[in-house]
């Protein structure tokens, strides 16, 4: 099962060799594999800014995202479930939603500097941007997907409110709260790279390695760090779907 | 699998490769440009008061009067924005640092070559005002600076600079700001200095934001710094227009000393600026025509000893890079 | 006999946008209910069994009229009325043992005696093996068990239960019946018991509530006093049968 999966990406990777080496698509355009992977060496080794390795550049970047989107899942998480629970509370929140959800995360960028200054904190702020939304809605519907029966059986076993809020609402909604962690992740790792591009006072972020890369006309260590970042994101995304299955064995 | 006949499923995978390849002929590159028709397109770095020669020609009609047709099809926040723009062939000539310059052609990401200085100088190192620490250079060890970008002459001048005064390049804090950005970090004190092209260490200074450190001069005395590049293959096609451009650009450069008020007014037009930070700007830029090659050799080494570029023979790099051919058969008349 | 559940009265009136709308489900039911009673509701379909048991339940609020337990009128929601749901309404992230001892759980019952007393429940209703299996694994018939053990626990007054066997195959379904005759004889609780299925209702009660139309009224009190185990086939329980199916069908017709 799992060979045929992979047979798509080799696929790809020879077509992609071949254009290169045929020179169909000059170099500068597009780096062949090889090239990315000697690129990734150079990242690794030398770094980009030389002096910078890639190493740096990761652990500063999932330092960024983990804040933004710890803050996202710590707020949007109850939020969600007051949503779910409270028709009043969702009339007050919906709207404020609906109204800022559409601006993209990238649109807060120049506001972010404003607020927060050039640096980690501004990038893990539009990364929170990004992360908030899926978590907070797919929360809030989780709830409201609950069988209006089982709020009917807790009550009907003497439940308070609180019992119904912590021993229904929380533990029934929880594989919808996972499914939006998982959105929101997979969201805030992306806006990663525009995000670094206010500027990292650290000087280290993959975002901004990238950006550098770019400016020493370095074509084969742009692609080899979107690789890096594709590669990291495949993997958080993995995580969380393993923590899917061990939360949700009940379904 | 069916029997007889070829597998379906190898016959999917070589169209697929074959449809793939199809849609990148087709996909590919701009086409040699004939340009006979065409202006000439031009870029310049957003209020970078060494390239006030191309102003002043555009002001005063000087490509109109050597019947070159100019378009400026962009203006650029830094250098490797321009070259980015030259590989992606969307520029024919340009105004642009030696260094970037330098960096894209020597990591083969376009192929220009220089076909006149435009200025040598015209860049300061800025420190906040209030920032009683650093006295000197060698003060910044342990500081944050900001540049315009990597590869930049300013990258290069300040990297260069410390590497004078002994300062440890990997104690001191580098990042990469756009200088419009650059002064408001210096004010908000999320940067101790900044290094940039005139007129934005004038401007941090009339603010009273910050005070010149030091000068590029100071750093590098007579150091080249901005250049007119070609495309050479839009050299190739196109000489006489190049030879047009060339001498609108020499006498775009002589105007500026030899009528510096207009030259001001001019300045002010295209940077917004007050006419005192502009004037005080251009105090410090040295506006020339003539090619620097021991300037460039200097680029070539150190850039390589900062690990940006690999060159095999810096002898040949710069023959092929600078183009003094032109401008002679312009200004030898 | 002591009086567990009296209704007097009991009226509920759906209503909807206008007066013209509003539906009468049930009116002025009065009945009484002795201690230990095992009495089923028949009824036709809409004729509103489930509200009423939600009514009295605290679950929806009577329109009219009053319900008494044990003397005192109860409003809305009361813990010592017991409700189990045709749908079972197990909680499904919770195992078995877990979904038993939840009513205890929200009576502030500690952790060691709660898991106690589950656990008798566990091997009383023939769940042994099963205390740590999501509901998802349940069979149909061991899931009923487990939502009338998560109900008996709490050790309700009355105990009011809604088409409990409905969704059961007719041979679970007898097994079902079975079962909760046994507890029922050893426990003796009070059991409002409401089924469409004429047969169940006489093999298991003492008494039979027979429902008509709506506007609903209990149109009479069938009693069932044959010695059990009863014989679903003997001339007594069916001339029992052929008495409520009678009432039915002339309901039916009006």
């Amino acid at each position: 099962m799992k060979g045929k999966r992979l047979l798509s990406p080799i696929i790809f990777i020879v077509c992609w060799q071949i254009l290169t080496l045929a020179e169909i698509i000059p170099a500068f355009k597009l780096p062949s594999p090889a090239q990315v992977l000697l690129g990734l060496r150079d990242l690794i080794q030398l770094g980009m800014p030389p002096g910078h390795p890639l190493l740096y550049h990761i652990l500063y970047s999932l330092e960024r995202v983990f804040w933004g989107y710890s803050v996202a899942v710590l707020i949007a998480v109850p939020l969600g479930i007051a949503m779910g629970w409270s028709q009043k509370i969702r009339d007050v929140v919906e709207p404020l939603v609906e109204l800022i959800r559409p601006i993209p995360p990238l649109a807060w960028i120049p506001i972010a500097i404003l607020w927060f200054g050039i640096g980690g904190t501004a990038a893990g702020f539009i990364i929170f941007l990004g992360a908030f939304f899926p978590v907070l809605l797919n929360t809030a519907a989780g709830v409201l997907a609950i069988d209006a029966i089982l709020i009917e059986a807790a009550r009907a076993l003497n439940a308070r409110g609180r019992d119904i809020f912590f021993k229904v609402l929380v533990p029934g909604s929880v594989p919808s709260i996972i499914t939006g962690m998982r959105i929101g992740i997979g969201i805030g790792w992306m806006t990663l790279v525009a995000a670094e591009f206010t500027g990292v006072k650290q000087g280290y972020g993959l975002g901004y390695m990238i950006m550098t890369a770019r400016d020493i006309q370095r074509p084969d260590e742009i692609i080899a760090g979107m690789l890096v970042i594709g590669i990291i994101g495949l993997g958080i995304d993995s995580c969380l779907r393993l923590l899917e299955r061990r939360l949700i064995r009940w379904r | 699998m069916r029997a007889g006949g070829i597998d379906p499923r190898r016959g999917m995978t070589m169209r697929n490769l074959l449809v793939l390849l199809l849609l990148t002929a087709l996909g590919i590159a701009p086409a040699v440009v004939l340009s006979v028709n065409k202006p000439v397109r031009m870029a310049y770095l957003q209020n970078d008061i060494h390239h006030l020669a191309l102003w002043v020609a555009l002001e005063k009609g000087f490509f109109a009067h050597e019947k070159v047709d100019v378009e400026i099809s962009g203006i650029f926040r830094a250098g490797p924005e321009v070259m980015t723009a030259f590989a992606a062939g969307g520029l024919d000539m340009a105004y642009v640092g030696e260094a970037p310059a330098t960096t894209a052609v020597a990591n083969k990401a376009c192929r220009v070559v220089v076909v006149a200085q435009v200025n040598t100088e015209g860049s300061a190192l800025v420190v906040a005002t209030g920032n009683a620490g650093i006295g000197k250079l060698s003060d910044l060890g342990g500081k944050t600076v900001a540049i315009p970008g990597h590869s930049t002459v300013q990258d290069f001048l300040l990297k260069k600079a410390l590497k004078k005064e002994g300062v440890d390049l990997s104690r001191v804090n580098v990042i990469v700001l756009k200088p419009p950005e650059m002064i408001n970090a210096l004010r908000t004190a999320e940067i101790d200095a900044f290094i940039a092209w005139e007129p934005y260490p004038s401007q941090a200074a009339t603010m009273g934001l910050g005070r010149k450190l030091a000068t590029s001069r100071q750093m590098w005395s007579g150091h080249p710094c901005c250049v007119l590049v070609c495309d050479s293959v839009f050299l190739d096609a196109n000489l006489e227009r190049v030879r047009g451009v060339i001498r609108a650009h020499v006498r775009a450069t002589a105007f500026i000393r030899e009528h510096p008020e207009e030259a001001v007014r001019i300045g002010v037009k295209y940077t917004g600026m007050h006419a005192e930070t502009v004037r005080t700007a251009m105090d410090t830029v040295h506006y020339t025509h003539e090619l620097n090659i021991e300037g460039e050799k200097e680029y070539v080494q150190f850039l390589s000893e900062l690990n940006y570029i690999r060159v095999e023979s810096p002898q040949y790099f710069i023959e092929q890079f600078i183009d003094g051919e032109p401008l002679k058969s312009v200004t030898q008349k | 006999m002591a009086l567990s559940l009296e209704l007097v009265d009991l009226t509920k009136v759906f209503t909807a946008s206008g007066p013209r709308d509003s539906i009468s489900v049930f009116e002025k039911l009065n009945c009484r209910i002795e201690k230990g009673e095992f009495v089923s509701i028949v009824g036709p379909s809409g004729c509103g069994k489930t509200t009423l048991l939600r009514v009295i339940a605290g679950l929806e609020q009577a329109s009219d009229g009053k319900v008494f337990l044990d003397g005192t009128s109860i409003d809305g929601r009361d813990p010592r009325v017991g409700l189990i749901f045709q749908e079972y309404a197990l909680f499904p992230w919770r195992k078995t043992l877990e979904n038993i001892e939840t009513g205890l759980e929200f009576g502030g019952i500690p952790k060691k005696e709660r898991r106690g007393a589950a656990m008798e429940y566990i091997r009383n209703f023939g769940l042994a093996g099963f205390e740590n299996k999501y509901p998802k694994e349940l069979s149909g018939g061991m899931k009923q068990r487990v939502a009338i053990a998560r109900t008996l626990i709490t050790n309700p007054e009355v105990v009011l239960m809604d088409e409990p066997f409905g969704s059961l195959d007719s041979q679970t379904r007898n097994d079902m019946q079975q079962f909760l005759l046994d507890v029922w004889q050893r426990r003796r609780d009070t059991i409002l018991f409401v089924t469409h299925n004429v047969d169940e209702a006489v093999y298991l009660s003492d008494r039979i509530l027979v429902l008509s139309r709506r506007p609903t009224k209990i149109l009479k009190a069938v009693e069932a006093t044959l010695p059990r185990p009863r014989d679903r086939t003997s001339p007594e329980s069916n001339h029992i049968r052929r008495i409520i199916l009678s009432l039915l069908s002339t309901s039916v017709m009006q």
